[in-house]
C-alpha cells in the first residue's frame, strides 16, 4: 500500500459518495415533477384505507405541505441515516418492502451474472479457436443477443420449456428450474457486451509478442489461452462486469414481470402504477448505491490486479467509452 | 477510438467516398438497408402495405392462424396482426428517433462544452454525467416516464434522457482527442478563433464516431421503448406499438404468432440497425 494508492482510494471513495448523493437528488427531482395532487390522490384512494389521521401523519412526515427543497432536505437527511420512509400504498416501512423483495432479485441477478460470464467466455473462446467460418458465426452472436428484447427471450423460453416441454411451471416461479430460465433470460442481453470486450482483448493479447514466443516454445493454443491470455483479458472484463450490474438491476423489472417473480422489479412496477414515490425513490437510489459501490470496488481492485494500471482519479467515464 | 492516425488511415479518409461507390457493401449490409427502407415505408405509408384496418376486425375470424389473407394471423378481436404491426411502426420508429435526437443533442452539447472548455465546467458536467450513469438506464427511463405520464412520447423522452450520458462521454473524448491536434493548433496560429476551431475542425472530426453511436443507439432505443410499451408505459390500446403488441399477444397461449410476429419484426429491425452501425464503424 503506497501512499499514492491510499490517496487514489480515498479520492475515488469520496467521489463515489458524492455521486450517490447527487443521484439521490436527481431522482428526487425527477419524481417530484409529478403533479402535486398525485400524492394526495394516492393517499386518499379509498382502496388504501388510510384514515384522515394517517394521511395527516404522512403529509407531516414527508413535509408534503412544504416547498420541494424542504422535502428534499428532509428526505436526504433521512436517507443518510438509513431511514427510507413508508410506502404510500401499504403504509409499510420501505425498508421492509425492499428487504422482502431483495433475496429473490439477488438470486436472480447473481445467477444471471454467472450465466452471462459463462456465455461470454464460451463465445470468446469459440471466436478465437473455432475454424474460420464457425468463428465468424460465433463472433456475430453478441450482436444478435443485443438485438433481441429481454421480454421476447423470456416469452420464447416460457413457451418452449414451460408450455411445450413442461420443464417448469409458471405457477411456481421460485422453483430452481424456473429461476434458471429467468436467469438465462436476464443473462443473454447482458452477456453480449461482456463477450465483445473479451473477444477484443483476446484478439489483442494473442497478437502480442509474448504469445508468439509462447507458441514458438511449443505451447498448445489451449494452454496459451489458460496460462497467458486469460489473465490480461480479465481486467477489462472486471470493469465490464461492474458496468453490467446496472443492466442486471434494470433488466430484472422485465424479467420478474414475465416470470411472475416477486422481487425488486415487481416492487418498482407496483410503485410506478401506484405512484408510490418513497418506494420508487428508495429502489432507484439503492440501485445507484449498488452500482457505484461495485464500480468503486472494481476501480480500487484494478491497480492491484494489474500493476501497469495508472492511478487515475475518475475512471468511470473513460472506462465506458472504451 | 484513441488510436493515432497513421499514414494508411489518413489515406483511407481521403478515399472513403470513392470506396463507398466503388465496391458494394457486404450482402448483409444491403439487406439491412432494405429492411430499414421497408420499416420507413411502413411508418410513412402504412396503407400501401395492407388493406386491413388496424383498429376494426372481423370477430368471426378471431385468433386465426397465419394464412395467405392474414400473414401474421388475427388477434382476439379478429384484427389483422400484420396490419397492426405495420400501423404500429410509425409510433415505434418515430419515438426511437426522438429518443436518439434528445440523447444526441443534449449529450453532444454537454460533451462539447466539457471537452472544449475544460476546467471547472468539465468537472461539474463530468460529475453530472457520472450521476446519470450511476442510475441504471432502464430504471431511470421507468422513473422518468412514470413521472411524465404513460404515453409513447414520454417513453421516448425518458429513453432519450437515459442516453444523454453515453453521447456526452463519447463527444467529450472525441473533442479532447482532436482539440490538441497539430492542425487545430495551426488554425489558432493562423488567427482562427475558438469558434472557428470548434465548428471548422473539431466538430467535423468528431461527428463520425458520434454518428456511429447514434445509429447504434437508435437500435437500443427501439428495444427500450418496446420494453416500456410492453410494461404498459406507452400509449394504451388501440395503439399498436410493437412492444404493446407482444404484451397483449402473450395472454393468448393458443395463438403464439401474436407474440412471435411483432417480436420478429423488432429483432430483425434492431439487428439491421446494429449491422449498419458496425459497417459504418468499419468504413470509418
Amino acid at each position: 500500500m503506497t501512499s499514492d494508492y491510499k490517496r487514489f482510494a480515498l479520492t475515488r471513495a469520496g467521489q463515489a459518495v458524492i455521486v450517490v448523493l447527487l443521484a439521490y437528488v436527481l431522482t428526487f427531482l425527477v419524481i417530484s415533477v409529478l403533479p402535486g395532487d398525485a400524492i394526495t390522490n394516492t393517499l386518499r384512494d379509498p382502496q388504501h384505507g388510510l384514515s384522515e389521521e394517517d394521511i395527516q401523519r404522512i403529509v407531516a412526515f414527508y413535509g408534503l405541505d412544504q416547498p420541494v427543497i424542504v422535502q428534499l432536505l428532509l428526505s436526504l437527511g433521512r436517507f443518510l441515516t438509513g431511514e427510507l420512509g413508508f410506502s404510500l400504498q401499504s403504509n409499510l416501512p420501505v425498508s421492509q418492502i425492499v428487504g422482502d423483495a431483495l433475496p429473490s432479485t439477488l438470486t436472480l441477478a447473481t445467477s444471471a451474472l454467472l450465466i452471462a460470464i459463462v456465455f461470454a467466455v464460451v463465445i470468446a473462446y469459440g471466436a478465437q479457436y473455432l475454424p474460420g467460418r464457425w468463428a465468424a458465426i460465433v463472433r456475430s452472436i453478441p450482436s444478435f443477443f443485443l438485438s433481441v428484447p429481454n421480454f421476447v427471450i423470456g416469452l420464447v423460453l416460457i413457451e418452449l420449456f414451460a408450455f411445450r416441454l413442461h420443464s417448469f411451471t409458471t405457477t411456481d416461479p421460485n422453483s430452481p428450474v424456473a429461476t434458471l430460465f429467468a436467469a438465462i433470460t436476464l443473462a443473454i442481453p447482458v452477456s453480449a457486451p461482456l463477450a465483445e470486450v473479451l473477444i477484443a482483448s483476446l484478439d489483442h493479447e494473442s497478437r502480442q509478442e509474448y504469445a508468439l514466443v509462447a507458441r514458438s516454445r511449443g505451447l498448445s493454443e489451449a494452454k496459451l489461452f489458460a496460462k497467458h491470455l486469460v489473465k490480461p483479458s480479465a481486467l477489462p472484463s472486471v470493469a465490464m462486469v461492474a458496468l453490467i450490474v446496472g443492466e442486471l438491476l434494470g433488466g430484472s423489472v422485465i424479467t420478474e414481470t414475465i416470470f411472475g417473480r416477486d422481487g425488486i422489479g415487481t416492487v418498482v412496477q407496483k410503485a410506478v402504477t401506484g405512484e408510490d414515490q418513497p418506494v420508487l425513490q428508495a429502489v432507484v437510489s439503492l440501485s445507484a448505491v449498488v452500482f457505484v459501490a461495485v464500480n468503486l470496488v472494481a476501480d480500487l481492485a484494478s491497480p492491484l490486479l494489474d500493476p501497469r494500471v495508472k492511478l487515475r482519479e475518475s475512471k468511470l467515464r473513460e472506462k465506458v467509452s472504451a | 477510438m484513441t488510436a493515432t492516425l497513421g499514414y494508411a488511415q489518413l489515406r483511407n479518409v481521403g478515399t472513403a467516398s470513392k470506396r463507398l461507390t466503388a465496391g458494394l457493401p457486404p450482402v448483409t449490409v444491403v439487406l439491412s438497408f432494405a429492411v430499414i427502407l421497408l420499416v420507413i415505408l411502413w411508418s410513412l405509408v402504412p396503407g400501401l402495405f395492407t388493406s386491413f384496418s388496424p383498429v376494426t376486425g372481423d370477430t368471426a375470424s378471431k385468433l386465426a392462424a397465419p394464412s395467405a389473407a392474414h400473414w401474421f394471423g388475427t388477434d382476439y378481436l379478429g384484427r389483422d396482426q400484420y396490419a397492426r404491426v405495420v400501423y404500429g411502426t410509425a409510433s415505434s420508429v418515430t419515438s426511437a428517433l426522438v429518443a436518439v435526437l434528445i440523447g444526441l443533442v443534449v449529450g453532444s452539447i454537454i460533451g462539447l462544452a466539457s471537452g472544449f472548455r475544460g476546467g471547472w465546467l468539465d468537472s461539474v458536467l463530468g460529475r453530472f454525467v457520472d450521476v446519470l450513469l450511476a442510475i441504471p438506464g432502464f430504471l431511470l427511463a421507468v422513473v422518468i416516464v412514470s413521472s411524465l405520464g404513460f404515453q409513447t412520447i414520454n417513453a421516448a423522452i425518458a429513453t432519450g434522457v437515459s442516453a444523454v450520458a453515453v453521447f456526452a462521454r463519447l463527444m467529450r473524448a472525441e473533442v479532447m482527442r482532436v482539440r490538441s491536434a497539430t492542425f487545430v493548433e495551426a488554425s489558432y496560429l493562423q488567427g482562427g478563433n475558438r469558434l472557428h476551431a470548434l465548428l471548422g475542425h473539431i466538430l467535423p472530426n468528431a461527428y463520425r464516431s458520434v454518428l456511429v453511436l447514434a445509429v447504434l443507439q437508435f437500435g437500443t432505443s427501439i428495444l427500450i421503448i418496446a420494453s416500456l410499451a410492453f410494461l404498459g408505459y406507452g400509449d394504451p390500446p388501440p395503439a399498436s406499438d410493437w412492444g404493446l403488441l407482444v404484451a397483449s399477444g402473450k395472454t393468448y397461449v393458443t395463438a403464439p404468432w401474436l407474440v412471435y410476429a411483432p417480436a420478429l419484426v423488432i429483432v430483425v429491425t434492431v439487428l439491421s440497425v446494429n449491422r449498419i452501425s458496425r459497417w459504418l464503424r468499419k468504413a470509418k
